[in-house]
C-alpha cells in the first residue's frame, strides 16, 4: 500500500478485499454442494430405474408363472397371476419409460425389453393359453414349455443389463457425491480458516495503525497536559494518524518555543528589576561618599578649634567632594541630554596632547600606587571640538584605567596622529574585561563585574565618553584579555580634515 | 599605658582622614585603601579595633570581615562597619560585624562607639 493512502482508504480496501475473498469461498461453497446435489440426485434416479425395473421383471415372471401353472393344471384358477401382472404391466412399463425419459441409450434399452415382453405375451403366451383350453395335451410339451422358458430368460437378460448399467451408474454417483462433499468441506475449511486469519491480521493491523498511535497520542498529551513540553511522537503512522502524530509534535514544540520566550523575557524582565534596584544602591552611595566627607569635615570645622592650616585643608577637602557631587550630577544630567539629543558642544581648535598632559598631571597627584606614562609626539594634536567634554572623556579612560588596576602599576597614555585621525590610547595592566561581557561595555549603567569586585562607580562614564566621541565624528573602541589589563582608544577627526568653526 | 590601635579600611582618602580627625589623637592608626592591604596590616599589627568600608577593591569589606573572623588571632577584634551601600545592616551583623555606620554619619556617634568598643 502506498504511504500517501489515507487511513480511510486503506480501511476501506482491506474491508473490500475481505468481503470480495468471503464471497469467493461462499460462491465455491455453492457450486460445490449443487454439484453435491446434482450427484445424489443422479443416484436417486439411478435406484428408481433399478427399482423399476426390478418391479417390471416380477411382472414378467408373474406372467410367465401364471402361463406355465396354467398349462401344466389346465385349473384357470392358476391363471390369477397372469391376469393380474397383464392389468398391472402397462403401469410399470409407463413408470421405467418415465424414469429414463431423459436418456436415449436407455430409453431404446426400455423400448426393447418392452417389444421382448410384448412379443412374449402376444407371439407366446397368449397362442398357448388360448391352445391350452381348447388342446392342453398339445402345449403340454417340452417344446412350448422350453419356448417359453428361451423367451424369459432373453427377457431377463435385458432385464440384467439394464439394472447392472443403473447400478454402476448409482455407484459413480455416489462416489461422486461422497468427493464432492469432501470437496466442499475442504473449499469451507480454507475459506473459514483464511477469512479468519485475513481478519485477524486485519485487527492487528488496525490495532498498529490506529489504536497504539492513538494511545500514544493520549499519553504525551497527558505529559503535556502535566507540563512536560519535551514530549514528542517518535513513531509514525499511515495518513490521518501520522498527520495527528505530525499536528501533536508541531504543537508541542510551538508550546515549548512560547513558554521559552515567556521564559526569556520573564528573565529579562527579572535582570532589569535587579538591575534598577542595583543601580539606585549605587547612585546613593555615588552621592553618599562625597556627602560624608562634606558634612564630617564641615561638623569638625564647627565644633574644634583649629589651626589655619587645618581650616584650609579641611576646606580644600569640602570644596573637592563638592565638585565631586556637582559632577556626579553633571554627568546625570548629560545622559539626560544625550538621550534627548540636547548636548551642545562647542567648535574649537584644541590640542588632544595638551589635554593628555593636563589630565595626567592631575592623575598623578591622586594616586601614589599607579605611574602613568605619557607617549606623546613633539607635534601638537589638533581636532575641532568641546576642551571640556574632550577632557571629561581622557578624565574618566585614566581614572578607569586606574581604578580597575587596584593593585596598581603603570598606566600607558599614548597620543598620535594617523593619517587623518588623532588617536589616543590608554592602556592599563589590571583586572580586564571577561569576554561574555565585553558586548555591554558602553551600555549605560552597565558596570560588569564591578560590584563584586568593590569597585565604585555608575556605569555611566563610557557611555558618555562614547557619545561625547561619536558627537566629535569620533570612534571609541576597547581590547582586553581577563586578568591582563585592558586598552581603550578613541580616534578623532584632525582639525584640517574636520569641519572648521560653522 | 600604650595607645590603642585602630585600622581604618576605606578605599577614598578623605573618608581616611575624616575618621582620623574626629577620633581625635587618642589612637594610633593604620590605614588599608583595599581589602588584601587590610587583611595584611591586621594580621601584621592586630589593632584593637577596625573600621571596614564594605565597597572595597581588590577584596570586599564584607570578605574582609569573614576571613578576619576565620583568623583564631583576630576573631575577638571588633570590627565597625561604614558604607554608603544601602541596607547592608543584617548582612553586616551576619558576617560577624559588632557596629555598623551608615554614611553620612554622626562624629560623635562614631566616637562614642569606638570607645565602648575599646572598653568592653
Amino acid at each position: 500500500m502506498s504511504s500517501s493512502w489515507t487511513l480511510g482508504r486503506r480501511v476501506l480496501a482491506a474491508s473490500a478485499t475481505l468481503a470480495l475473498l468471503i464471497a469467493i469461498g461462499f460462491a465455491i461453497l455453492f457450486l460445490a454442494t449443487s454439484s453435491l446435489q446434482d450427484a445424489t440426485s443422479r443416484e436417486r434416479r439411478s435406484k428408481d430405474v433399478t427399482v423399476a425395473t426390478l418391479a417390471l421383471e416380477k411382472n414378467v415372471l408373474d406372467l410367465d408363472a401364471g402361463v406355465r401353472g396354467f398349462v401344466v393344471s389346465g385349473k384357470p384358477r392358476l391363471l390369477a397371476p397372469w391376469n393380474r401382472a397383464g392389468r398391472e404391466l402397462p403401469t410399470r412399463i409407463r413408470v421405467l419409460q418415465r424414469l429414463v425419459r431423459d436418456d436415449p441409450a436407455e430409453t431404446r434399452r426400455v423400448r426393447g425389453i418392452v417389444a421382448l415382453v410384448r412379443a412374449y405375451q402376444s407371439d407366446y403366451a397368449e397362442p398357448t393359453i388360448a391352445l391350452a383350453r381348447t388342446f392342453p395335451a398339445v402345449v403340454r410339451t417340452p417344446l412350448v414349455a422350453s419356448e417359453g422358458e428361451r423367451r424369459v430368460d432373453a427377457i431377463r437378460k435385458r432385464f440384467d443389463a439394464l439394472v447392472s448399467v443403473e447400478t454402476r451408474r448409482a455407484a459413480a454417483s455416489a462416489a461422486s457425491a461422497r468427493h464432492q462433499t469432501r470437496r466442499a468441506i475442504a473449499v469451507a475449511l480454507v475459506g473459514f480458516g483464511a477469512s479468519t486469519f485475513l481478519i485477524l491480521l486485519f485487527g492487528v493491523y488496525l490495532a498498529r495503525a490506529v489504536a497504539r498511535p492513538v494511545r500514544e497520542v493520549a499519553g504525551g498529551a497527558t505529559r503535556l497536559a502535566a507540563g512536560d513540553l519535551s514530549a514528542r511522537m517518535t513513531g509514525s503512522g499511515p495518513g490521518e494518524v501520522g498527520a495527528l502524530m505530525a499536528a501533536f509534535n508541531t504543537m508541542a514544540t510551538s508550546l515549548e518555543q512560547n513558554r521559552a520566550e515567556l521564559e526569556s523575557q520573564y528573565e529579562r524582565l527579572r535582570r532589569s528589576d535587579q538591575l534598577k534596584s542595583e543601580l539606585v544602591s549605587m547612585v546613593a552611595h555615588e552621592f553618599r561618599t562625597p556627602l560624608t566627607s562634606i558634612l564630617g569635615f564641615t561638623n569638625v570645622m564647627r565644633k574644634r578649634t583649629l589651626s589655619e592650616e587645618q581650616r584650609a585643608q579641611y576646606l580644600a577637602i569640602v570644596e573637592e567632594q563638592a565638585r565631586r557631587l556637582s559632577a556626579l550630577i553633571d554627568d546625570f544630567l548629560d545622559v539626560q541630554r544625550i538621550e534627548d539629543g540636547r548636548l551642545e558642544l562647542k567648535h574649537e581648535l584644541v590640542d588632544v596632547g595638551k589635554l593628555l598632559r593636563e589630565e595626567a598631571r592631575s592623575f598623578e597627584v591622586q594616586t601614589a600606587q599607579h605611574s602613568l606614562e605619557l607617549d606623546l609626539p613633539d607635534e601638537a594634536l589638533p581636532v575641532y571640538g568641546d576642551s571640556s567634554r574632550l577632557l571629561q572623556v581622557l578624565g574618566n579612560l585614566i581614572s578607569n584605567a586606574i581604578k580597575y588596576s587596584p593593585e596598581g602599576g603603570e598606566v600607558q597614555l599614548v597620543g598620535a596622529r594617523r593619517d587623518d585621525t588623532v588617536y589616543v590610547g590608554v592602556r592599563d595592566h589590571g583586572v580586564g574585561i571577561p569576554v561574555e561581557l565585553q558586548d555591554r561595555i558602553f551600555t549605560k549603567f552597565f558596570r560588569g563585574d564591578a560590584n563584586a569586585r568593590g569597585i565604585a562607580g555608575t556605569g555611566l562614564g563610557l557611555a558618555l565618553a562614547r557619545d561625547i566621541v561619536e558627537a566629535h565624528g569620533g570612534r571609541m573602541g576597547f581590547s582586553s584579555v581577563l586578568n591582563r589589563g585592558s586598552t581603550f582608544w578613541v580616534e578623532l577627526p584632525t582639525a584640517d580634515r574636520a569641519e572648521p568653526a560653522q | 599605658m600604650t595607645r590603642k590601635r585602630i585600622l581604618i579600611c576605606d578605599d577614598e582618602e578623605p573618608m581616611r582622614q575624616l575618621l582620623r580627625v574626629i577620633l581625635d589623637g587618642a589612637y594610633e592608626f593604620d590605614e588599608a585603601a583595599d581589602g588584601p592591604a587590610a587583611l595584611d596590616l591586621a594580621r601584621r599589627f592586630r589593632p584593637d579595633l577596625v573600621i571596614l568600608d564594605i565597597m572595597l577593591p581588590g577584596t570586599g569589606g564584607l570578605a574582609v570581615l569573614e576571613q578576619l573572623r576565620a583568623d583564631p588571632e583576630l576573631a575577638a577584634t571588633p570590627v565597625v562597619i561604614l558604607t554608603a551601600w544601602p541596607q547592608m545592616e543584617e548582612e553586616a551583623a551576619a558576617a560577624g560585624a559588632n557596629g555598623f555606620f551608615m554614611k553620612p554619619f554622626e562624629p560623635d556617634a562614631m566616637t562614642a562607639a569606638v570607645e565602648e568598643l575599646l572598653e568592653a
